[in-house]
């Protein structure tokens, strides 16, 4: 274990289930730096997971209080939480791309329309890979998959023409910001300025799936030429679009399908109100007598 | 000359998945020979006295099983 580890994970967890070469773990890693910047202990956040890779490695880690949800919904159970506890209990979700932007998108839009002070960490592996290698709503266009044998010719949410992170502006969250999960201290600070926006936020790692998305998609084993794959379609530094047409390893994969690259791509912290504070000032003045009917004495 | 930096690799809990081997600018780590309980080579930190601090490979490492410390006395 390492000083991270030590500090805020249980020792049972580790190693953590993830392949050898998948990103996933530097993504956990980013996460916990950022919370260790901001000087937050076990007692000051409690940690979501969903379902499917992301959720696996992270599951039950936290040395803190831990909840899962299905798959799907664990934003909907973060959004009865933001409502109970008071604001200074932070409350982070690690979920996967199929998680949030596939089965879930309803409740997260919902979680962004209201604002919710949640910060929700999307550790994107471009595909449904803990089930084998089918796409999903992020898979670039023309990638191999167990489900599209003969290259993926569906719209997805990574470009050409949309991007996830324009419909969450869209529905109102206040903090949005795309990384590699190779990337610097400025993913750890994306993840810092998630966790104080007082709002809702998002931040969306890409990772490679070494296992499916480079062995099949990529069609490539080596773990070196599938990270430089990344980079290239990724961009080259924040706010970058993603490459051109491409000389990455990946003969079946073009590289220049992204609108937007990495950085922080929306920032408005405090612009719109955080519909659990209005909740729990509704509650308190209903408990004083003010509103009538719910005058019982239950405070939050 | 004594090291400026310490590399603690956690034996058992490396996935010998070799990125810290490949991002270091310093060619501190070789390629391991031995297997953990879980069948992996974690690479070995061969020459620890030409680690410049970068903390790239820590930053690359997946697990949680690889740091870099300033030795005692290297404040
Ligand atoms: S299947 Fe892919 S995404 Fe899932 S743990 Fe393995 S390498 Fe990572
Ligand atoms: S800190 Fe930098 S120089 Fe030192 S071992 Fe790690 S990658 Fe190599
Ligand atoms: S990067 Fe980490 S998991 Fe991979 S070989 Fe090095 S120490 Fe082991």
């Amino acid at each position: 274990m390492d000083r991270l580890s030590r500090k805020f994970l249980r020792a049972r967890k580790i190693p953590g289930t993830a392949c050898s070469g998948c990103g996933l773990g530097q993504v956990h890693k980013r996460i916990l730096l950022a919370i260790e910047g901001l000087g937050l202990g076990k007692d000051d956040l409690v940690w979501g997971t969903g379902i499917g890779c992301a959720g696996r490695q992270t599951f039950n880690t936290w040395l803190g209080d831990n909840f899962a949800g299905t798959h799907g919904r664990v934003y909907a159970l973060a959004a009865g939480l933001r409502m109970a506890l008071p604001r200074e209990r932070r409350i982070v979700l690690t979920v996967g791309d199929g998680d949030a932007f596939g089965i879930g998108l309803k409740h997260l839009l919902n979680c962004a329309r209201r604002n919710l002070d949640l910060t929700v960490i999307v550790a994107d592996n471009l595909g449904f890979q803990s089930t084998g290698g089918q796409y999903g709503p992020t898979t670039p266009p023309g990638a191999v998959t167990d489900s599209s044998p003969y290259g993926l010719d569906e719209a997805g949410w990574l470009g050409p023409d949309l991007d996830i992170l324009e419909i969450l502006r869209a529905a109102g969250a206040t903090f949005l910001a795309r990384h590699l999960s190779l990337d610097g201290q400025g993913s750890v600070e994306s993840v810092k300025a998630a966790i104080l926006n007082p709002g809702f936020s998002l931040v969306h790692f890409i990772y490679p799936c070494v296992t499916h998305f480079g062995a099949v998609s990529l069609a490539e084993r080596d773990k070196g030429r599938v990270l430089a794959w990344f980079r290239e379609a990724f961009g080259d530094g924040p706010g970058e679009p993603g490459g051109g047409a491409g000389e990455g390893p990946g003969p079946r994969v073009g590289t220049g399908f992204l609108k937007f690259g990495r950085g922080v791509f929306h920032s408005a912290p405090g612009s719109r109100p955080d519909y659990s504070e209005q909740v729990k000032d509704w509650t308190r003045k209903m408990a004083r007598g003010q509103g009538g009917g719910l005058a019982t004495g239950n405070t939050p | 000359m004594a090291h400026d930096f310490e590399i603690s690799l956690d034996f058992e809990a490396c996935k010998g998945c070799g990125y810290c081997l490949e991002v270091c600018p310093g060619n501190v780590f070789d390629p391991g020979g031995v297997h953990n309980g879980k069948g992996y080579r974690p690479p070995v930190a061969a020459r620890p006295g030409d680690c410049l601090g970068c903390q790239g490979c820590f930053m690359a490492c997946p697990d949680f099983c690889l740091e870099v410390l300033r030795a005692p006395g290297k404040g």
